[in-house]
């Protein structure tokens, strides 16, 4: 052991990060901590303000439309993040299987990451609503004979879009896991007579865990953030059924003048989406490590 | 024992039909749409009576798409190139240094914690401070996206060289290679995986992001492609053959480039993850 | 290998350099520099629907005078963009906003010149300087802003299929609900809603409210000695009654599937004003329509045309120009230009002496001539108030077949709870 290390760290290093770890102090640290500081005044983004200390805070846990976009982001991002997963993983499985065109088949199913969330708002905006509805009567169901982006279940469409088109990413990344299982251990395990799901459960998924962990942090760190396909389709209605925190943040913030206050929001949601992270990643590579 | 390589038929045949009505079919619609013409719409599924090109020729006009385009590949392809020059190298000096150096241990956790700050809550300061700077326009957009990926790509970046041997630098150093010559002419060309990851991501992140050119970009001469489809949708909306030619002609880049590059785009995002 | 070290040298020089760009072109694009004599103003317009007619004003106004260039730009979600811009202490030189409480805010945060010395107030009618000065921050009499165009709201209606089913213009509430009963009958829809784009709830709400709520409500409300709750209960019974003679899908339709179904005569009425009127004709031009005042209530005087200032031209203190600026806004007030403007837009002119002939709207004329004219109440509002979205619920509560009162008192008060809320900051 050479107790005498060489700690002498070359100073081009420093040029490598300082540069750019200023400009990220400028740009992103900064505001956000003039972010933090805003959530205690009442400022309206121009014009006067004062400092009112914690009021925004106090009634960020009584305001109504706050309970209200915070249930239903969690609801939508739980439902997103379990449907996206199981059906990625579904698909990935499908995709791995012996099938022909397989490159093919890939090239199609990622086609949906890359045509960005807005436009495939605004296309099926208008396939619900004026699509849809012709299929739904001609066939006699009521529930779809209308837009459903203008009733409760209005959140069901956006969900659908939202899966239609983040499955993609999941799904690739999940192939790749799948990928790197070997297949003697397959071969080994049918030896031993585990087959179909029995061999899923108990061998496959246990080793696609890391895969399983990244894909899992971030669905749920996006979604809880969901925006653009919000905007295109719904606009948080009706009324403010699919209103989630990101939206009453942009809205309220610009145009209700409620700047402070939606800081003080977007505080919150930080604190929110940075803890259910973390805890994610502890849980989950606890898992890992157990597998391991 | 080598398995016998049966083709599950029935599983192709499945992942077919579900891959053309569900992946496909939203996508002839918009192209359908695109080249009809309004008394087209009885019959909305129904392939063109003819071909009415002029929907593109008049949404081009109207959206000022040469413009648009040009500012949207602007700040791609410049975000692009440097993301990957610079991020990379403050990624290889952070891991490097990370277990050595206190300073560079901090810069590793504070890159990394800032992935968790959703973006919303530095919107509206970042509006206030990016008009102070004059940064409210494309060039500072550009470098707001090139620094805002410094979280994300340290992440993959020290991850992926994490597993790169040392070997190779010292031998580099034993030569006489300063750092920088180390980074550039041994590790980056390494990075090439990792760097088509990073590439793809930003590509995708940049070119489809909405919300940042609409707090940022007010004049509408420097807006982007998709800022440009909202206002769009304001202005015309009840025309949805002009709409949807709209929506497509900024659909075709990226899909030009996907059918080109697809194996390339996959094997990136595929690799990468697995690297990390 | 320095070529390398080059590189990252070079790389980091041209971060600065795009950085010093950056800084020099803004200055550029934000219109406000002059260069060898020539003035550009920015003309930030914020309605899309009256943007080409803008434009001819515009280029018209450019053509006659060399010396001030004006560039109009019409941004879609304009109140927000306009907020955002106010945030950045980047505001453009001249405003067309409606007059509503934007523009309240604005006056309050002292950002407008006043006009109250320019010439051409003189041509304004009387009434419209009025309701400027009600809705100013501290109802001064001053002119932070001068009307351009004055807008109505009411019924629209297909003259042909009112033909057709034998309706007369009804003019009260009682009338109103019998011609509905006479279209359905006549295998016709009365209405054609658009819920999904949901400011279109409100020009109903705007109609019914002035007619049926008590006499100083609005200020009371301010002060907090009136509520919605005890006082609109008739606004939402008579609302709910006639959504019942409109399609099925009204929550799901949108602004501009509603107007398209409208032109091609799907449906009798339209509740909205005159600005969706070119969006109409824009899907069929030879529609027969016309419109009449929301007969709101069985008392006839109560029945007015609800008419607010549509919009009006205002200029900022950070404009470097403001005699530039004063020129063009009296430009656009110039009779020649009024009337090119209402024609194409179906509104009225503020300005005396400018008459809106059109038979589409020929309807409302009357009325606006006689003063029969009553403001937005929503003009009234806090900022940000989403009365909106608060009436969305209403009817998706109705759809999913909530019970009547229940539905009315739960809205009601909730649109006292998110007012106070904002009343209050």
């Amino acid at each position: 052991m050479n107790k005498h290390r060489n700690n002498h760290i070359s100073p081009a290093f420093y040029l490598m990060v300082v540069p750019v770890a200023a400009l990220f102090f400028l740009l992103h640290t900064v505001p956000f901590l003039k972010g933090i500081f805003y959530s205690f005044t009442n400022w309206k983004g121009y014009g006067n303000w004062e400092f009112i200390g914690f009021k925004n805070f106090l009634q960020f846990f009584k305001d109504p439309s706050i309970k209200q976009a915070y249930g239903f982001t969690f609801q939508f991002a739980l439902s997103a993040t379990v449907l996206v997963n199981v059906l990625s993983l579904a698909l990935a499985c499908g995709l791995n299987g012996k099938i022909r065109g397989k490159n093919l088949l890939k090239a199609l199913y990622f086609l949906p990451y890359m045509l960005g969330t807005l436009i495939i708002g605004f296309v099926f905006n208008f396939i619900f609503g004026n699509i849809i509805p012709g299929f739904g009567k001609m066939a006699g169901i009521p529930g779809l004979s209308v837009n459903i982006l203008g009733t409760s279940k209005a959140w069901l469409g956006v969900l659908f879009v939202t899966v239609w088109q983040s499955m993609a990413f999941n799904t690739m990344i999940y192939l790749s896991g799948l990928q790197t299982v070997d297949k003697d251990i397959y071969d080994a395990a049918s030896v031993d007579g585990a087959v179909g799901l029995q061999r899923f459960i108990k061998i496959t998924f246990p080793l696609i865990a890391p895969f399983f962990t990244i894909n899992m942090v971030l669905s749920v760190k996006s979604f809880l953030m969901a925006f653009d396909q919000i905007m295109a389709m719904t606009g948080g209605g009706p009324g403010t059924a699919t209103t989630t925190i990101s939206m009453l943040i942009y809205k309220r913030g610009f145009d209700g003048g409620q700047f402070a206050y939606q800081s003080a929001n977007a505080v919150i949601l930080f604190l929110v989406v940075a803890s259910i992270s973390v805890f994610q990643l502890k849980i989950l590579e606890k898992r890992e490590a157990k597998v391991n | 024992m080598k398995e016998k390589e049966k083709t599950n038929w029935l599983l192709t045949i499945l992942l077919s039909v579900i891959a053309v009505f569900v992946i496909l079919g939203p996508l002839y619609i918009t192209v359908v749409i695109a080249l009809k013409s309004p008394s087209d719409m009885e019959h909305i599924l129904a392939l063109p009576t003819s071909l009415h090109l002029e929907n593109f020729s008049m949404a081009w006009k109207l959206t000022d798409y040469p413009r648009k385009f040009l500012n949207t590949f602007f700040i791609t392809s410049i975000n692009l190139v440097f993301t990957i020059l610079t991020n990379s190298m403050a990624a290889y000096a952070i891991i490097r240094n990370k277990d050595k150096s206190r300073f560079f241990n901090l810069m590793y956790y504070y890159f990394i914690s800032a992935m968790f700050i959703p973006f919303n809550v530095i919107m509206l300061p970042l509006v206030k401070q990016a008009s102070a700077f004059h940064l409210d326009n494309i060039y500072g957009i550009t470098l707001i996206y090139i620094i805002f990926g410094l979280p994300m790509n340290t992440f993959l970046y020290s991850g992926y060289i994490k597993s790169l041997p040392v070997a190779l630098e010292e031998a580099a150093k034993i030569d006489g290679a300063d750092t920088f010559q180390t980074f550039w002419s041994i590790i980056f060309p390494l990075l090439k995986p990792m760097s088509a990851t990073v590439a793809i991501l930003s590509f995708m992140w940049t070119w489809n992001d909405f919300l940042m050119p609409l707090v940022l970009l007010s004049d509408a001469s420097q807006q982007t492609l998709q800022l440009a489809q909202y206002v769009f949708k304001g202005q015309f909306s009840t025309q949805y053959n002009l709409a949807f030619a709209s929506y497509l002609m900024v659909l075709l880049p990226v899909l030009a480039v996907y059918v080109f590059c697809q194996k390339w785009i996959i094997a990136g995002v595929t690799s990468g993850s697995v690297k990390a | 290998m320095k070529m390398k070290k080059m590189l990252a040298v070079g790389l980091t020089c041209s971060l600065a350099a795009m950085l010093a760009a950056g800084c020099s072109d803004s200055g550029k694009t934000s219109g406000k520099s002059s260069d060898s004599g020539v003035t550009h103003l920015e003309f930030f317009s914020s309605k899309m629907e009256n943007v080409s007619t803008m434009q001819k004003l515009v280029d018209k106004f450019n053509s006659q005078n060399t010396d001030v260039q004006i560039t109009l730009n019409s941004p879609a979600d304009a109140g927000t963009v306009l907020k955002t811009r106010m945030t950045k202490d980047d505001l453009p030189d001249i405003i067309a906003y409606g007059g509503d409480n934007i523009y309240t805010e604005l006056t309050e945060a002292g950002i407008l010149l006043d006009l109250s010395d320019q010439e051409v107030l003189k041509t304004i009618n009387d009434s419209y300087m009025q309701m400027v000065y009600d809705i100013n921050g501290d109802k001064a009499e001053k002119a932070y802003g001068i009307p351009f165009a004055a807008n109505a709201s009411g019924v629209i209606y297909n003259t042909d299929l009112f033909q057709k089913a034998g309706v007369t213009i009804p003019e009260t509430w009682d009338e109103f609900i019998a011609a509905c009963e006479k279209l359905s009958a006549a295998g016709i829809q009365p209405f054609e809603l658009s819920f999904k784009d949901s400011w279109t709830i409100l020009p109903s709400w705007n109609s019914l409210a002035p007619a049926t709520q008590p006499e100083g409500f609005l200020d009371a409300k301010k002060e907090g000695t009136a509520t919605f709750l005890g006082t609109h209960e008739e606004v939402l019974e008579k609302y709910s009654k006639l959504v019942n003679y409109a399609q099925t899908d009204f929550m799901g339709t949108s602004y501009d599937d509603g107007n398209r179904s409208f032109a091609n005569g799907e449906a009798a009425m339209l509740i909205n004003g005159v600005w969706a009127v070119p969006e109409i004709k824009k899907t069929n031009e030879s529609i027969n329509l016309d419109m009449f005042a929301y007969p709101a209530s069985n008392d006839k005087s109560k029945n007015k045309v609800v008419s607010g200032i549509d919009v009006m031209l205002m200029v900022t203190n950070q404009c470097k120009n403001p005699e530039a600026a004063k020129r063009f806004v009296a430009f656009m007030l110039e009779p020649e230009n009024s009337q090119l403007y209402i024609n194409e837009q179906f509104a009225f002119s503020p300005v005396e002496g400018v008459v809106q002939e059109d038979a589409s709207v020929a309807g409302l004329a009357k009325d606006i001539a006689d003063g029969k004219v009553t403001d937005f109440v929503d003009h009234y509002y806090p900022n940000g108030y989403n009365l909106s979205a608060i009436l969305s619920e209403f009817f998706l509560n109705k759809a999913n077949g909530m019970d009547e009162s229940e539905n009315i008192a739960a809205t009601l008060k909730k649109c006292d709870e998110q007012y106070d809320i904002l009343n209050t900051r």
